[in-house]
This record gives structure tokens, sequence and C-alpha cells, in this order.
């Protein structure tokens, strides 16, 4: 006989003095579950669904992920109008064919050397970092990994992405948004995914390995370990 | 409400159904197995922009061309650079591992001063300024006090300039004792200065020989510049079976360049001289030498009557009475047969080339040995031709201004030197490195301060106990090294030299190399630590002593010596980062500055440098065996240090990367093992693995036993470049010097040290 | 399935090596070169070999004779990134990875190892006939400040995880950086090579394409006397050797020692 009939058969007979109770008859002898706290069982079950769903899903990722501001509040719009070529200016392909992600500070000490505007962020800049010589400790949204090795070339060029493909609408924002990690691991919240669910709805919400694998099978590319791994 | 135990278990399946739908348990596991991987102490080296910057490398006297790979600021690799003229690309492991050194504990972050006693490696921190006061006032009290002649300086080489600013600091100082380490090129200089006149290094157009007879040179093993020499040995086994090289190696020792060789002969140890003339007589007797040469181009070869009308014993002669096959047989225990075969094989030969210069040629060795053998390379004809030996001058730089002495300079520049280099008993001999320590101990020599540059002269001289009883009576050391070795762990003060990726200086002309080049160290990362480079260093030493020593440095930085230095040719040297010479050796007939204008068998410079020579074979090149010290009856074994190319034993301790490399069979824990025939161990009781103690007249130490095949029986061989007791646990404390259990056999004419091995004994003992 | 999801983009290389035993001379600058290359670790005592971090390790062995008979001979041993036989490929290390931690790239012929995906189980270790996997022991650590030398190209490994050599893979992932930033495919000869075969200063080393004619490789592995290591076994390895001497060539497939060759490791 296996455990679940048992039970239930015991939840049976449990339930019989609950069938034959009429109202208005003197309570059941104590010690011995009565109508009402029968009744409060499923609430309880649904109290501790509550709060664990409340622990699971709001709590949890609250403590889960620590925020940051980055150092310098950038805007991507501003800058945009202000340069000449457009996203190349501070992300561009190195001679080795190496990607400048994270543009340095000589990029951008080559228009900030004396303040262009009235902007304190500007005034905090030169105040900070260029006058200083410090480079700008940005944090970077999309930095995978030590074990994870990736082109931007091979992304770029080849596949022929556009940098929205992974990075979103990055370059159109106004103001830098807080940088999320993860305290266990450490990596940045964009590649886990801001939904916590692990939702996807656009190819940029998440930048995990799955992710990866799912495009190169799409399109046809390897995914032998050491097409990523280093 | 109450919460019993039914409502718990029930509200606890609530919270299982409710947690597994939500992300916490999925995401948790997730993370934990990703953290498990980010181990906070592993590190992740940062990103940056890649780099390439070129420079030479100077752990050696190789000088090697060298590319670093840089990612920001950091030197992330060292290669050999493509192109260089002495490498071209290849690097050895040494080189390979610098960044070992570079970024290694081992490095004194700022100059130092000693607290403790004198070895207990006890120092405290002081400023550049106070440490150069110190030495300031030190040196200018003994030049007060008239003992300007007492301080001596050793360096790890002579030439370029910074070795040469050590050179002009004493002679503008007052002392003459400028004082460079050993090596087999000091013999070889001075065989080249008796038989050619000539005042230069020796080089070997390796490349191009194709029959090599190396008398012990470890070739493949960091003889001469290592990666070259290793270069040539592929040129060596390229093409055709016909169109390959042979290599003869005479060696007691199956060492790797005896493994690699076509021929293996293993002669008793320290007959190579008996052997070299044994040839020498199968080709005279053959008539299988280069008649032209021999006869219009050589002197001596034939008997000759001096000035005075006497009758003189010439080479063919000595040869021929005395070095016949049966009788180099007896000594050497080859046969005579392979003798003569090997003889005719190298005469034969289209370009033979006979090498000398035991091991790496860290020790000078015997004289009439190397005149033995460069006379062979006479006998073929293939002196300044391709294939064969030639002398090789530096590449031409700006000559610095002459030092105006002042009377204390003149009076210690005149007095003998402490190691007695260039006193009357040798009068030929421009300093001799192993000597010193015993005429501090025994002959009442002086030094009351001691400069040390590139150097490590309380691990490398031989007779360990002796260097540290002489270092003793030195009341004052100054190591200017980068590293903690064991000359600075030992020394009163330290003054760090930037490390050698970190400073210009000039690299000269690389050992063994038949082509002059300057090479150019260049700083490719920015100082590490609080270091200053030492030719700043001594230039304002000097200009604190004042005086004519402070005008004999009229330049405002090192920098500026260089480029002066230099020249026109300072262009290119910083473009290029080397300058090579436009250098043909001379042909026979203007190649010999010697008495007679020819290349001299029978060395009659002796005469002009009044050095009494009483026989007639005393000026030929003749087997004078060198004996090891020890007698045999309580040292029935001979003793032999074994240099290993993934062991560095000069002034640079081995890197971590290196000492990784050594065989199971080299280095057991913290022990060492000694090699030794199966045979003899026999005779010992001696198995594979096991404890023992080997004994010298110098000393003795601890040892593990290795059973090869490979050693000649009665011989012992031991690694040598371990028993360090500067550096950290990386290297210190791991084995024995070997140099502690040698001692210096002097060669009776030059005063080098002609130490080849020694005396010894092996004890088994329980472990 | 190993090929479908490797389809890549048409061009394959077979990458491999030939060594030039005769000009071997045992000088371990390979060794050097690639634990400075991929950020290999070392300890204060290093001299038990079996446990000690190697990826390319030179053997030195002997022909067992004695003395003057005696000869000596070395034998680097990178990973033999053994291509096994028929349709899958049976790479011994990879065919009993429980983890995935390791696959044979058919694009490159480059079995991989990823090291945050390895939970140290061992069992490729126990597959690899050569040896040329290791175990991380210990926690991987550099003596104070020496961590500055460490590439970033090469991710350092932690304990507890097998690690063995990639034929510096990620040479060849920055030699296609490179070419894709130039909008081509093709790598070429030059472009890619190992950090031994750079090191090496006898150029004992010939790395490339085994199946591009163009390349050294392809025309020296094919020379006559040209040997693979236990290629009895059928692990189909894609390193070559050559030498003139016999009893190295024999030693070659012995896989116990004096088993009939008399020869003996030195």
């Amino acid at each position: 006989m296996s455990a679940t009939e048992e039970e239930k058969k015991q939840i049976v007979a449990e339930g019989e003095p609950a069938q034959k109770h009429v109202p208005g008859e003197a309570a059941p002898e104590p010690g011995k579950p009565g109508t009402w706290e029968f009744l409060i069982a499923i609430p309880v079950f649904i109290l501790g669904v509550v709060v664990c769903l409340f622990v699971g899903w709001v709590l949890f990722p609250a403590v889960l992920y620590c925020e940051k501001q980055q150092p310098i509040d950038f805007s991507h719009v501003v800058h945009q109008e202000a340069v000449d070529e457009g996203c190349e200016s501070c992300h561009f392909f190195r001679e080795d064919g190496s990607f400048s992600g994270i543009p340095k500070l000589e990029n951008c000490s080559q228009c900030h050397e004396e303040a262009m505007g009235e902007h304190p962020e500007e005034t905090r800049l030169i105040d900070e970092y260029i006058e200083p010589g410090k480079e700008i400790p940005w944090l970077v949204y999309a930095s995978q990994p030590d074990c994870v090795f990736f082109s931007h070339a091979a992304h770029i060029n080849m596949a022929e992405l556009s940098c929205g493909t992974c990075h979103g609408s990055i370059g159109e924002s106004d103001h830098t948004r807080p940088y999320q990690y993860n305290i266990l691991t450490g990596y940045s919240r964009d590649i886990w995914g801001w939904n916590i669910a692990g939702i996807k709805k656009n190819t940029w919400d998440r930048m995990k390995m799955d992710d990866c694998a799912e495009c190169h099978e799409e399109k046809g590319t390897n995914n032998a370990c050491f097409v990523c791994h280093k | 409400m109450k919460m019993d135990r039914r409502s718990f278990i029930i509200f606890s399946l609530g919270a299982g159904a409710g947690i597994t739908f939500s992300p916490l348990p999925w995401k948790l596991t997730d993370d934990m197995a990703i953290w498990t991987q980010n181990w906070p102490w592993t590190p992740v080296p940062p990103e940056g922009v890649v780099t390439h910057a070129d420079s030479v490398c100077n752990l050696c006297p190789g000088g090697c061309g060298i590319t670093v790979r840089k990612v920001g600021d950091r030197v992330t690799k060292i290669e050999g650079r493509e192109g260089y003229q002495v490498n071209n690309g290849g690097i050895c492991p040494l080189g390979a591992a610098g960044l070992q050194l570079l970024y290694g504990p081992w490095r004194v972050q700022s100059p130092l001063r000693r607290v403790g006693k004198r070895g207990s490696g006890q120092f405290e921190t002081i400023s550049w300024e106070d440490a150069i006061d110190e030495v300031v006032k030190k040196l200018g009290d003994l030049r007060v006090k008239g003992q300007a002649s007492t301080v001596a300086c050793i360096t790890g080489l002579d030439r370029g300039t910074v070795p040469q600013l050590f050179d002009r600091f004493l002679k503008a100082y007052g002392s003459p004792n400028f004082i460079r380490t050993a090596s087999a090129g000091d013999t070889y200089e001075f065989a080249l200065g008796l038989m050619q006149g000539a005042t230069a290094s020796v080089g070997y157009d390796l490349e191009r020989a194709s029959f090599i007879l190396s008398f012990g040179s470890g070739l493949i093993e960091g003889w001469g510049s290592p990666v070259r020499v290793i270069k040539a040995h592929s040129v060596w086994r390229s093409g055709n079976k016909k169109d390959r090289a042979t290599l003869v190696q005479i060696e007691p020792r199956l060492s790797n360049t005896a493994a690699k060789a076509d021929i293996w002969y293993a002669a008793n140890p320290g007959t190579e001289a008996a052997l070299a003339l044994g040839l020498a007589h199968v080709i005279v007797k053959g008539s299988l030498y280069n008649a032209d040469f021999v006869k219009n181009y050589a002197f001596g070869f034939e008997d000759w009557n001096d000035s005075k009308g006497q009758n003189h014993m010439g080479f063919k002669s000595l040869v021929l009475s005395k070095y016949s096959p049966e009788a180099v047989s007896k000594i050497t225990g080859l046969s005579a047969k392979d003798i003569v075969k090997l003889a005719q094989d190298f005469a034969k030969a289209d370009r033979p080339l006979a090498v000398w210069g035991r091991g790496k040629g860290t020790l000078p060795g015997s004289l009439y040995e190397c005149m033995a053998v460069h006379a062979l390379n006479a006998l073929v004809g293939n002196i300044n031709k391709p294939g064969g030996v030639s002398t090789r001058p530096e590449v031409a730089t700006q000559a610095w201004p002459e030092v105006k002495q002042d009377s204390t300079a003149e009076v210690g520049c005149s007095k003998p030197r402490v190691d007695g280099a260039g006193s009357n008993r040798y009068p030929l001999t421009k300093c001799l490195p192993e000597r010193w320590p015993k005429e501090i101990n025994e002959n009442g020599g002086t030094i009351q301060a001691l400069l040390v540059h590139e150097a490590d002269p309380f691990y490398t001289t031989l007779d360990s106990a002796a260097v540290a009883k002489a270092f003793d009576r030195i009341p004052f050391v100054v190591s200017f090294s980068s590293y903690m070795d064991d000359t600075a762990y030992n020394a009163d003060l330290i003054l760090p030299n930037h490390q050698y990726l970190e400073r210009l200086e000039d690299f000269p002309t690389p050992v063994g190399l038949q082509k002059p080049i300057l090479g150019l160290l260049q700083p490719v990362v920015s100082p590490q630590f609080d270091t200053r480079h030492v030719g700043d260093v001594l230039m304002t030493i000097a200009k604190g002593i004042g005086g004519t020593v402070a005008e004999a440095f009229p330049w405002d930085n090192y920098e500026t010596v260089l480029k002066e230095t230099m020249g026109d040719k300072w262009h290119t040297l910083e473009k290029a980062g080397y300058v090579e010479a436009d250098y043909k050796p001379p042909a026979w007939g203007k190649a010999f500055a010697t008495p007679s204008g020819k290349f001299e068998f029978c060395a009659t410079a002796f005469d002009k440098a009044g050095m009494r020579i009483s026989k007639d074979m005393d000026y030929l090149p003749h087997y004078q065996p060198i004996q090891p010290e020890g007698d045999e009856a309580t040292y029935p074994l001979i003793l032999m240090p074994v240099e290993l190319i993934r062991l560095a034993d000069g002034f640079i301790g081995n890197p971590p990367f290196c000492t990784k490399t050594l065989e199971a069979t080299e280095l057991k824990g913290n022990e060492l093992f000694v090699e030794v025939n199966p045979k003899t161990a026999a005779d010992y009781r001696l198995s594979e693995g096991q404890h023992a103690i080997i004994e010298t007249p110098k000393g003795e130490g601890k040892v593990l036993v290795h059973l090869s095949e490979g050693i000649m029986p009665g011989v012992i061989g031991m690694p040598k470049g371990l028993g360090h007791v500067g550096y950290d646990d990386y290297l210190a404390g791991k084995g024995v010097n070997v140099n502690s259990l040698m001692g210096v056999v002097e060669d009776p004419i030059s005063g080098l040290c002609a130490t080849w091995g020694i005396r010894a004994k092996l004890t088994s003992v329980l472990s | 399935m190993k090929e479908e999801h490797q389809k890549g983009h048409g061009k394959t290389y077979k990458y491999g090596m030939v060594v030039d035993l005769d000009k071997c001379t045992g000088c371990g600058a390979c060794m050097v070169a690639c634990m400075a290359e991929n950020n290999i670790s070392f300890r204060k005592d290093d001299t038990n070999k079996l446990v000690s971090n190697f990826w390319m390790r030179v053997y030195k062995i002997s022909n067992g004779l004695p003395f003057p008979d005696a000869d000596i001979s070395y034998i680097p041993r990178p990973c033999m990134h053994c291509e096994g036989h028929g349709h899958h490929h049976a790479t011994p290390c990879v065919s009993v990875c429980p983890a995935c931690a390791t696959d044979y790239d058919h694009e490159t012929g480059i079995v991989s190892q990823v090291y945050t995906r390895c939970f140290g189980c061992r069992y490729c270790m126990a597959a690899c006939p050569y040896h040329a996997r290791v175990f991380n022991w210990w926690d991987p650590r550099w003596p104070e400040g020496m961590e500055k030398y460490l590439s970033p190209d090469v991710s350092p490994r932690m304990r507890g995880v097998v690690e063995k050599c990639s034929f510096c893979f990620h040479r060849l992932q920055r030699a296609r950086n490179k070419a894709y930033a130039e909008k081509r495919r093709e790598i070429g000869e030059d472009e890619y090579q190992t950090a031994c075969t750079e090191a090496c200063p006898g150029g004992a080393i010939t790395f490339g394409d085994l199946d591009n004619p163009e390349h050294k490789v392809c025309k020296l592995k094919d020379a006559p006397g040209t040997f693979r290591l236990l290629e009895k076994l059928g692990t189909n390895p894609k390193v070559y050797y050559t030498t003139t001497r016999d009893w190295v060539q024999k030693a070659a497939d012995v896989y116990v020692g004096n088993e009939g060759n008399g020869v003996t490791p030195a």
C-alpha cells in the first residue's frame, strides 16, 4: 500500500467528524480538530505560499542585487549630438581587432580638457578625473565573466549585428541608470537579465551562455566551447 | 491563533509550494554554482590596450633581443624579438621567465641598510639621500685617509657604459681594483692576446661551420649566447643527411650537447688539452693542416732561432714527439683509433671548428688547454674564415674625456691590485676575480669597501667558505642589485638599480658572437619600486665626493652619458634597438699583432711581457694537467659541476618557472641529486634516491643520489645554481651550492681559475 | 549532433604540430613560455612531477644502455588534441567527461577545456594516455605583486578543476579578432602560432593546419619517418614527431617502460 493511499485514509477519517457535525451541538472534544480548524488549514497553506512567493519574488531579488551609481551621470543623447563620428567616436576597434568598449580618460580629455559648458557633472568630471589624470571607474553593464571571450569584431563586422542587439537602447539614454550586481557572483544584472523570472522579451534582456548559444544556433555559427570560452 | 504542529506543517507545505514557484531556488542554485567558480582569491587579470615594446635581455651575457607584450601598463609576456641579429625570435627559459624577476618578491624595493648581523637578512628601509650620503661619507673618508686603493668594485661585465662608469669612478677615485666576474672569455682573451696579439673577444662563426668539435662546451646548455647557439645547432641539423654538419662532443658526462652530438667521446676529465694535441699530432703527421696558413702566416710551427741564435722547439716537433695517438690514448682514455679517425675527419671537413670553454663557460679554465684548442683551429686554417674562429672587436663608440686624476687618485691607482692581476707574477692578466678572497684571507690584502654591480660574487665565487671569510674582513659592502641576491643579502647597504626591463642601458656584443652588435635595454615598464638607475647613483656619489672625482663625470645624468657615448649611432640605436658594425675579420696578412706579426703557435709575447719562461715547451700549447685538489686516498671520486640551461648559475637567481622545469632526478623537495654511474654507486653501496654526504677538501653537503649511465664511473656530477641564501623560499635553501665544495686552482701562467673539478667522496647515510 | 552544433562557416582547420626531436635540445623554453603565456601557477616546491602543473612538458627518455653507449632524448609533450577515429571522433578525454567541460572543435581540431564547467572528477585525466591533463590540487596563488604579469587572454583557473594545453587557443581568438576587424575570415599561418612554437630557440616545433598544403606542418607530417606517440592506441593525435634516432621512435610507442625495447625513463 502506498503512502499516499494511507494519507488519504487518514484525511477521510479525520474528515468524518466534520461531516457529522451539526450546528448548535457541543464543540468537539479538545485536542480533536474541529471544523474551523480544518478550514484554517487552507489559509495557512496559502499564507505559506504567499509569504514565500513574496520572499522569492520581491525580497530575494532585493537582497540579491546591490546597486551602485556610475561615477558620472553620462548622457549619450548630448554626446551623440556633439561628436562627429557617431558611436565610433568613443567606441571603436583598435588596430589589433580588439574593441575599445569603455572609453579611456584620454578620450574624454580630447573635448573636456577645458569645460565646455556649465553642467555640474562636467565640472565633476574635470575636477575629479581629468585634472588629476585618474581613469573614471565606469561600471560596465555588459561585462562578461573572466571565462568568456567575446569578439566585437565577429559580431559587428561578420555577423553584422547592430550594437542594440545586445546593448539595447543605451545609446539613446540621457542619464546613466544604476548598475546592479549580484552579491554572490559579482556579475552585472544585465548578464542574468533584469526580469527575475528570466523572461526575455528582447535580445538584449539577458546575456547568459544559453542566449549566446541560441543565436549561434540560429545563425549556424560554431557552438564549440572554445569559440566563446577562454 | 495558535501555531500547532499541524499548521506548521501545512504552512511549510505552502511555503515549499510558494518557493518552488518563485525564482529563489533556481536562481540561488545557479548563482551558487557561479560563485564556486569565482573565488575572490582567483585573480582576474584586467583587460587593457595591448602594446608591444622592444628591448634587450641582460640576464646572461647572451644579449638576446626581446619583445614584451603589455596590457595597459603591465608587462604580461616576454618573447624573443623577431629579426634581432642575435636570436631572431626564440628565447631561452630564463629569458622567458624574466617577468618573475620583475614582479617577484625578491626585488629590493628601496635602499636598505643592514641592521642585524651581516648575513642575518635584517635590513631597514632608508631614503636615497641617506643611502648615497653614507656611501659618499665612507668613500670620502677612505680617500682622505689615503686608503683609496682599498676600494674594489666587482661588475658582471667590463664592457658597456655602466661597467665603464664604475671603472672610470675607480680611476678618478684612486683605486686599481676594478674586477669583472670570471668566465671562459678571460682565458680565451688571454690566449688571443698571446697567439694573435689581439685585444678582443673571441667570435665563432658557428652557423657556417660544418664540423664542430667541442671540448666540453655545453653548446646547447647556455654556452655563448644561448639562443643563438641553439639556433646554430638547428642549422647543423637541417638539410638532407649529407649537408648536415657533424658535432663531436668531448665530455665525461652525457650532457644534452653530448646527447645531441653525432659522436660523443667521454675523455677523462681535464685531459682535453692532451686530446687536442693528439689530434694536432695526427693532422701534422698526415700533413692535413692548412699549409698556406701554417707556412706563410704562422710562427713557431717549425723549430726556430731567436735573435741570439738560440734554437727553440716548434709546435710541430712538440706534438710529433709527445702526443702520439698511443700516448694520448693513455691520458684521455680514448682509443688511438678513435683519435686518428677524429683528427682526420676534423681536418678533412669543409669548415672545421674547434670550440672551447667548459659548460656554460662560467669558469676561466686552463690557458694551455685553450691555446691547444685554438692551435687546432689554426692548423686547419679557420682563423678569421667563414665557419671559423675570429677576433671580434666592440662596436666603436665615442671615447670619454680623459680622467683628470688628483694626486690621491694617482697614488691609489699605482698601488698593486688586490687580486694580484698585472703584478710581476701575472703581468698579462687584467683581473683575477676568483683570487681576491685568497689575497685577503692569506696574503694580507685589504678591501675596505666593495661595490658590487650585476654580479653575485658571494654566490658565484668558488670556495664559498673562503669568500664568506673574506667578506667578513670587508667592513663596507655596497650592492647595487635589483634583487635580494646572496651578495645583497650579505651587504651593508643596498642601493637598488632599476630592473633590466625598467631601465636604459647599452648592451655590448653578446659573448661568442662573430660580429659586433650593440643592443639597447629600454625601459619597457615604469619602475615598480623606489629604485634608481645605477649610472645616476654612481655619478651622484662621485659628485658627493667632489674634486676631481666629481669632475670626471661632467654629465647631468646617465641618459646623457649614453647618448654622448653613442654619438651619431644613437639615432639608429634608439630607433632599431641595436647597431651593428660593418666588420669583417681581417685577412691573415693583417690579422696578427704579435711580435712576429704572425699567428704564434709559440707565444713570444711572454718574453715581451717580461715573464720568465724557462722551458721551450712553456711557449707552446702543451698538456699541463690541472690537478684537482684533494688526495686520492681520502677523496677517491671527482666532483664536477654540471651546468644546466634550466638552472641559472650566475648573478641571476633561478626564477620559479625555471626551477619548476628541473627534472625529478635533479631536485626533490629542497634536496638536489648528484649524478653517479651505477658502477661507482655499487662500489660505495649507494642506491637510487638515497641520501649521501658529499665531501671535498672545501666543504660538504647532504645530497640525494641519482644513478645514471650517462656519467663516467668515478665522476660525480652536481648541478650548479642551487644552494642560494638570498632570494626567498622559491630558491633559497634549495640544494647545495656546488661552488661551496669547489676550490680555486690557479693557472700557472694566467693566474686565472683553472678549476674543472675537485676530489670528493660520497658516503651513504641513512635518511 | 556535435557536428551539427559546430557547423561553423564552412572553412575548417585541423591545427596540429610537428616536433623535430633532432632539433629539440631539451632547453625547456617551451615549458616556460607556455607557463608565462597561459597564467600557469607554480609552487614553492614543484618537484613532485605527478602533481605539478605543466601544459607543455618535456620528457627526458634514455636508451637504457650502459656508459658510454647511453643516450638521452627529449620529447616535448603538449596536449595531443586527439582526433580519434570514426564518425564520433572519440577523443579519449572528451568521451568520458560527464560535465561536457571539454569538447572537440571540428572547425579547428582543438580539444577545449572549460574550467568553469569542470567539476574536477578527473575522469579525463584517467582517460588521457599522454598525461596531458593536470588537476589543480591547490589554489593557484602568486607571490604578492606577481599577479601583475597575468594575461587577461587566459582565464586563471581555480582549485579543483582540470586544465591542459589549449594550443594557445586565445591566440587564435586574437588572430580571428584581427581578421574580422579587417573583414576577412581566413587565418594565415603566421597569424596563429602557439607560444611554445614561437619561443623554441631551435625552431623544433612547427605549428599550423595539417590539412592545408600551404602550411609547413602539412608537408612535414607526411615526411617519411614521422610518427606519433602511442599510435597503437588509436587516439589519432595531431602532434607528430620526427627523429633520425631509431630508439627514440621505438620508445614513442611503448606503453610501459622496458616493453621489449630497452627504453626507460631517464
